[in-house]
């Protein structure tokens, strides 16, 4: 969201997965998946093994969750239980987009023009319950913990951060720090081809950048649009902010004019602010393992069903089966306490003349310019 | 303002190519009393100390507190501009962006003088307590340079064991295993050039740490002529070298521990 890179630009860092070593994190599934299955393509099409069934998602969580076992991360995915009621209405959007892609690809695919069929193909990517089921099975036997949600996977995933079974949760979806968890990480399963940094977004800055409590938040979440009910007509993210600033809430910045004309018709806002508060969770109470990987069930399920290459499956396998024999790094952190970021006193964007030298030098042409 | 003089640009050099590997850019504390530096590693699982006192430089001036941010490289670069005899002054006006930095080579028949610009950095700070280690291990720092190399070659990861009996380094990897076993010598009457190891013990301690963290470390060895491995349980193992006459670089080290206990 713009408003807290604006408004608390000390909340978001960008690190590297280095950083990340020895952490414990939830990964929302749904959304590593859909970005695996658009970014690992060839020719605007998923890969896919001799009878058609899609493999682009077992690459990319294969290739990308040995790459994080390997940095020391210790990953737990988190799979959608069933939807929220409320969230029908955005998913009644997303399939008329779907309908709507489809036929622009079908125009496109009759009037030839590839780089349209290649995006169209790309938003009418839909994470399935077989794509679901086969990432299961490849997490089983790569020695992986998941756990599947009772409702949403941000929920779930920020749920495990909050009770401490993971330090951190990763998803594209800024909801998930609605749902309290006090760390975000986005981009963690982003492909590397893309080189988008990670970004480790914290709680407790965001909120006090924004001088908000996190029921504020919420609300202002709410207002800018989340998956559960419309947005607010003509309140953009600054004036969003605003309303929430002065008002405190959704409550009592109702009643002013300005903001009550772009409320949609129906906008129960209320309830989905009860979802974010008082999410369906599970008791977070399982301890998560990290075991050795499965070579010969990995060898079977991905080069004899799935077609891959047998010896780059079991050079993948050697990995974890290294990295789960390893002991687990620890941080000093989690010995030392570390006190926030030290602010420096900032210096003057450097000139090209910084040296002090320079800058009497210069001061000495610019005088005789003026001759 | 800030001036400070060192006789011999080696040990300069010598601190920097210490730390470079650890850390690509960091804080320099200056104050009154000398200079420190504090930082972490990217993955902060390593964290290095350095601390100067001013009394180690034959000319030392801070009027005010002041921190400056240098890339490690870039300083490693120039100091290679320096012989290794000359003599170094570092100087800094108030809120530089730059610190000047001139040799002198000893027959005083050449300076140089060069500028590097400094860089804002943001850095966490660790608040170390003192602690009461289990263990202090004293040794030959080459010594500790040659086992740390020694061990590379058959695994990532060193178990260190310190007993009454003395310190035990040891690895395994997919080609086989090895240890190096350091005995207990009573202290000697001149015990800095002797090569003998010594283990002041309470408890008996072991450890777990990647290799490639102690290689890196093992960089200070000629800054020292021993190294000391503080040894306790639940905490970073810290290895201390003291820079004779002028101050110290320790490294703390968190270490590995096995799947079972973690929780």
């Amino acid at each position: 969201m713009q408003v807290i890179a604006d408004r608390a630009p000390g909340a978001v860092r960008k690190v590297e997965m280095q950083h990340l070593v020895g952490r414990k994190i939830a990964i929302d599934a749904s959304t590593s998946l859909y970005q695996f299955l658009v970014a690992v393509r060839s020719e605007g099409n998923t890969l896919t093994s001799s009878d058609g069934s899609a493999t682009s998602h077992l690459i990319g969580l294969l290739y990308r969750t040995v790459n994080m076992v390997e940095t020391g991360l210790k990953p737990v995915y988190v799979f959608d239980g069933k939807p929220p009621t409320m969230k029908g209405g955005e998913l009644a959007k997303r399939r008329e987009r779907r309908e709507k892609a489809e036929e622009s690809l079908k125009a496109a695919e009759e009037e030839g023009d590839e780089d349209e069929v290649v995006k169209q193909k790309k938003r009418l990517t839909k994470v399935t319950p077989v794509i679901n089921e086969q990432a299961k099975r490849l997490l089983k036997l790569m020695g992986i913990p998941y756990v599947t949600a009772p409702c949403e996977a941000e929920a779930e995933c920020a749920a495990l951060a909050k009770a401490g079974k993971v330090w951190a949760a990763a998803s594209q979806d800024m909801d998930t720090l609605l749902f309290g968890t006090p760390v975000l990480l986005r981009n963690l399963t982003a492909p590397a081809a893309r080189k988008l940094p990670i970004e480790e977004i914290r709680l407790d800055e965001v909120l006090s950048g924004l001088e908000y409590t996190l029921e504020q938040l919420i609300d202002m979440g709410i207002i800018l649009g989340c998956d559960y009910c419309d947005s607010v007509h003509g309140v953009g993210p600054k004036s969003g902010y605003e309303h929430i600033k002065r008002h405190k809430s959704i409550e009592e910045a109702i009643k002013t004019e300005k903001f009550a004309k772009g409320v949609p018709p129906e906008w129960p806002f209320d309830q989905a602010r009860d979802l974010f508060r008082n999410a369906e969770v599970s008791e977070c109470s399982t301890d998560f393992v990290w075991e050795k990987p499965d070579t010969e069930g990995l060898v079977q399920f991905l080069v004899h069903e799935m077609e891959f290459n047998e010896q780059r499956v079991r050079s993948a396998a050697a990995k974890l089966e290294k990295a789960a024999g390893k002991g687990q790094q620890v941080r000093i952190d989690s010995f030392f306490k570390i006190t926030a970021a030290r602010k420096v006193v900032k210096r003057e964007p450097a000139k090209s003349g910084t040296k002090r030298k320079d800058a009497t030098a210069g001061a000495g042409s610019a005088k005789k310019t003026k001759k | 303002m800030i001036e400070a003089t060192l006789s011999q640009a080696s040990l300069l050099k010598k601190i920097v190519e210490a730390i470079r590997e650890l850390v690509d850019a960091a804080n320099f504390d200056f104050s009154e009393t000398g200079i420190r530096l504090q930082a972490m590693d990217k993955s902060h699982v390593a964290l290095s100390f350095l601390h100067l006192r001013n009394d180690g430089f034959s000319d030392y001036r801070c009027d005010r507190s002041q921190t400056i941010g240098i890339n490690l490289a870039s300083l490693s670069k120039i100091l290679k501009c320096a012989a290794n005899d000359d003599e170094v002054r570092i100087n800094a006006a108030d809120s530089a962006e730059t610190l000047e930095l001139t040799f002198e080579s000893s027959g005083k028949d050449r300076v140089s003088k060069f500028n590097l610009k400094l860089m804002d950095i943001d850095t966490d700070s660790v608040d170390v307590p003192e602690m009461d280690y289990q263990a202090t291990v004293s040794m030959s720092s080459q010594e500790f340079a040659r086992i740390v190399r020694d061990l590379m070659s058959i695994g990532d990861t060193v178990s260190i064991d310190a007993t009454k009996q003395g310190v035990q380094f040891s690895a395994a990897g997919d080609d086989g295993k090895g240890s190096i076993m350091l005995k207990h010598q009573r202290t000697s009457d001149d015990e800095k050039s002797s090569p003998s190891t010594t283990v002041e013990i309470n408890e008996p301690v072991s450890h777990s740490l990647a290799l490639k963290y102690l290689s890196n470390f093992a960089k200070a060895a000629p800054l020292a002529d021993r190294v000391t491995i503080n040894l306790i349980e639940e905490a970073p193992v810290m290895f201390e070298f003291k820079i004779s006459d002028i101050g110290h670089i320790r490294f703390y080290l968190a270490p590995q521990i096995d799947e079972e206990m973690d929780g």
